[in-house]
């Protein structure tokens, strides 16, 4: 079986990456993350029927969860769109070796279905299922309606991996697809057309009638017959690994930040950086969801009085560029380092650029979460109080601490959900600078008193504005120190 | 021009580069050949102050390199794909790394126009980004950005290979002309002892890490170098 072999060489290909072991911190605090998560789900599972069966008095929760299941489809399909990665192995070693064709393309095409990721939502799928769906409709049904899960989960991954390389997911598609979902929720919210109710009716089919089953299976062999079919239609490979081709490039006009001199041309480069590859951009994206993080804090009453708490969102919202792009600030340069080292760019300048591109990530975000000021006074000195920390103290933790990211970072390598080139260096960076803060304005407040706390830290922000100088310098000698250690970790690629 | 005193690198025990002394007067050519292993891209490195030396210092002009922002005005460079910034257009790129030395666009403009034959036409104009170019072609757009900012040494590894055969008469024929023009310093590596002696004047032939022979490029020259290298 060759197809057994690509297998075991895509496990090699893992597991004797450069690395791995050395990773191993990380892929267990990533397994703890999963196994989390597979409890949170278990619990939403077990308790799905209860939330369900207050929800609405004439549906029953199974007739709830099929009307919703077209909206899941969908969703999960534009999830998938923007997040899932194309399954791509690295065909020139296998091109010429003489395997038929159409054993790679399945071998690209049926892989994803093999992820675990894929079966995650069976955790909320089968308690609901036990619990609510057999005893409305008996065991056979629980069984199908199960089956019927998973099987829109391979239509999901074979669709969206089609959509993908059919067309790109750019900014276009974002928009338009945010469009879809307005006009999707517009139709149902002013009762002009309903999905809900043919949803309910086809699930119900499906999952009622012994052969419904069947068709979602044809979907999901139309789905898989529509990627053969763009394979057949794209025969060469440069279309198989679709990458980012070089003529969708950003070409936005930087050039007013040449006003600014070397610092401005430095900032120009790292924005191209950010524009012209996928991983980095899809931080964007990410960021644009992230911004909306407050609306479920500040709208709860229950959370109004933990000052703590309430400053943590504050940082994280009008941080959040910061935060995203910061932590990684050097090892984004990790491909051209050896370029940004030798060329006539003194070590300050370069700091100083970051600096500077940190500050405005700062001002953007600060600007962009202003409407969160119509939730109070309070909210306002929040994020006013954040800002300024962030701006003066946070920002120079970040340079200076981003200096022991020693990975190389790959960024011709896929997009989102991207853990290449985490350590657990990297937690270890972000977590004092997320959580410290907030326990000191936890404490304070309940010490003494909000306005204190606020004003503590804005105070040190200001102090850390005015001391930008040597704080730099600070930042420049730490730099110089671990110089040797970053160009060496940033030529050991993967 | 460059001094080289003691110095010293070693990876767990192993000594990959010893030279207790070496001089790189102003103006000279100098070819550094060695099989592979043999420590050259590692000096290389060492004077361009991307690793740390065990012991011993580079000294540019005076100054020693070592943490030290000044030499950077004065010296290009090109090793390998690196020493590019692959997610730019050529134009960007040159762009870039002419303003870093206080070029204006119009002494990039000439600079382009003074080269453009070694280009052969194939870099500029496009809105290709590096990373999409070939191998030789970015290696012909390193080896513009290392020249673009006049420096006054001039490091390059293995300039000849993956370029084709046009464009290694040509780069010869360019870097000849630069040293007699501009009286530029170089450091060459190759592993073409054709090419190196035709452009170096002097070639020293590292092993294990340690010089051993340090020759004046002479009618000879190429003939002793290949009896030192024949299996």
């Amino acid at each position: 079986m060759v197809v057994l072999d690509l297998v075991k060489q895509e496990w090699k290909k893992g597991t004797r990456a450069q690395g791995f072991y050395k990773n191993l911190a990380v892929n267990l605090l990533l397994g703890f993350l999963a196994l989390y998560m597979a409890a949170l789900f278990l619990f939403l599972g077990f308790s799905l029927d209860n939330i369900l069966e207050s929800v609405h008095d004439t549906l029953n929760p199974a007739e709830l969860f099929g009307g919703a299941m077209f909206y899941i489809v969908v969703a999960g399909l534009a999830f998938r769109f923007f997040m899932q990665q194309l399954n791509t192995i690295n065909l020139p070693p296998y091109q010429v070796l003489p395997i038929k064709r159409t054993v790679l393309v399945n071998f690209l095409l049926v892989k994803p279905l093999f992820s675990i990721i894929n079966y995650f939502h069976l955790f909320i799928v089968i308690p609901f299922a036990v619990q609510s769906v057999s005893g409305y409709y008996g065991s056979a049904v629980a069984v199908r309606f199960v089956l019927a899960c998973v099987i829109f989960v391979w239509f999901n991954s074979l669709m969206a991996a089609f959509l993908k390389r059919k067309f790109s997911s750019g900014f276009l598609s974002f928009v338009a697809l945010i469009v879809v979902f307005a006009v999707l929720i517009a139709l149902e919210y002013f009762k002009i057309f309903s999905f809900f109710n043919i949803s309910k009716i086809c699930f119900g089919f499906i999952v009622g009638n012994p052969l419904g089953l069947l068709i979602p299976l044809a979907a999901v062999v139309a789905a898989y017959l529509l990627n053969r079919l763009f394979f057949y239609q794209n025969y060469y490979p440069e279309r198989f690994n679709q990458k980012i081709k070089s003529d969708r490039n950003s070409t936005a006009d930087l050039s007013f930040l040449n006003r600014f001199g070397m610092i401005g041309e430095m900032i120009a480069v790292e924005l191209k950086l950010i524009l012209r590859h996928k991983r980095t951009k899809s931080i964007l994206y990410m960021s644009a969801f992230f911004l909306l993080y407050g609306l479920i804090f500040y709208t709860q009453p229950a959370y109004q009085e933990r000052a703590g708490l309430l400053f943590f969102v504050a940082m994280f919202v009008t941080g959040l560029l910061m935060f995203m792009y910061g932590q990684w600030v050097i090892s984004w340069d990790s491909g051209h380092f050896d370029s940004l080292m030798t060329k006539n760019i003194p070590i300050r300048t370069y700091l100083n650029a970051n600096y500077y591109m940190l500050l405005a990530f700062n001002v953007i975000c600060f600007v962009l979460t202003t409407p969160y000021f119509f939730f109070g006074t309070k909210i306002i000195y929040m994020h006013l109080a954040a800002f300024v920390f962030n701006s003066g103290v946070n920002i120079y933790l970040l340079l200076f601490l981003a200096t022991y990211n020693t990975k190389r970072i790959d960024l011709t390598k896929a997009s989102a959900m991207n853990y290449q080139g985490t350590t657990f260096k990297s937690f270890l960076i972000v977590m004092p600078i997320m959580l410290l803060p907030m326990f000191i304005v936890g404490a304070i407040s309940t010490l003494v008193s909000m306005p204190v706390a606020l004003w503590t830290l804005t105070i040190l922000g200001v102090a850390g504005f005015l001391l930008r100088k040597p704080l730099i310098t600070l930042c420049v000698n730490q730099f110089n120190k671990r110089k040797y250690k970053l160009a060496e970790g940033f030529r050991q690629s993967e | 021009m460059i001094q080289v005193t003691q110095l010293q690198k070693t990876y767990n025990g192993i000594t990959v580069l010893n030279i207790p002394t070496l001089t790189i007067p102003q103006g000279e050519s100098f070819g550094l050949v060695g099989n592979n292993g043999a420590g050259k891209t590692t000096f290389f490195r060492l004077i361009l102050d991307l690793i740390e030396a065990t012991t011993g210092e580079v000294i540019v002009d005076d100054e020693k390199v070592m943490r030290n922002d000044n030499w950077k005005a004065k010296v290009g460079s090109f090793l390998d794909e690196g020493f590019l910034i692959d997610f730019l257009t050529p134009e960007e790129y040159f762009s870039f790394t002419g303003k870093l030395y206080h070029k204006s666009e119009g002494d990039i403009a000439s600079f382009l126009y003074s080269i453009k034959d070694f280009f052969n036409a194939e870099i500029l104009g496009g809105k290709k980004l590096i990373r999409d170019f070939s191998k030789g072609n970015q290696k012909k757009i390193g080896i513009a950005a290392a020249l673009l900012g006049d420096p006054k040494i001039l490091i390059l590894d293995e300039p000849f290979t993956s370029l084709d055969p046009s464009s290694q008469i040509r780069l010869k024929r360019f870097l000849n002309d630069l040293q007699e023009r501009l009286n530029m310093t170089m450091l060459i590596s190759s592993h073409d002892l054709n090419h190196v002696t035709e452009v170096c004047k002097r070639i020293v032939i590292l092993e294990k890490g340690k010089i051993v022979k340090d020759l004046q490029t002479g009618e000879d020259t190429l003939k002793e170098l290949e009896a030192y290298f024949a299996v």
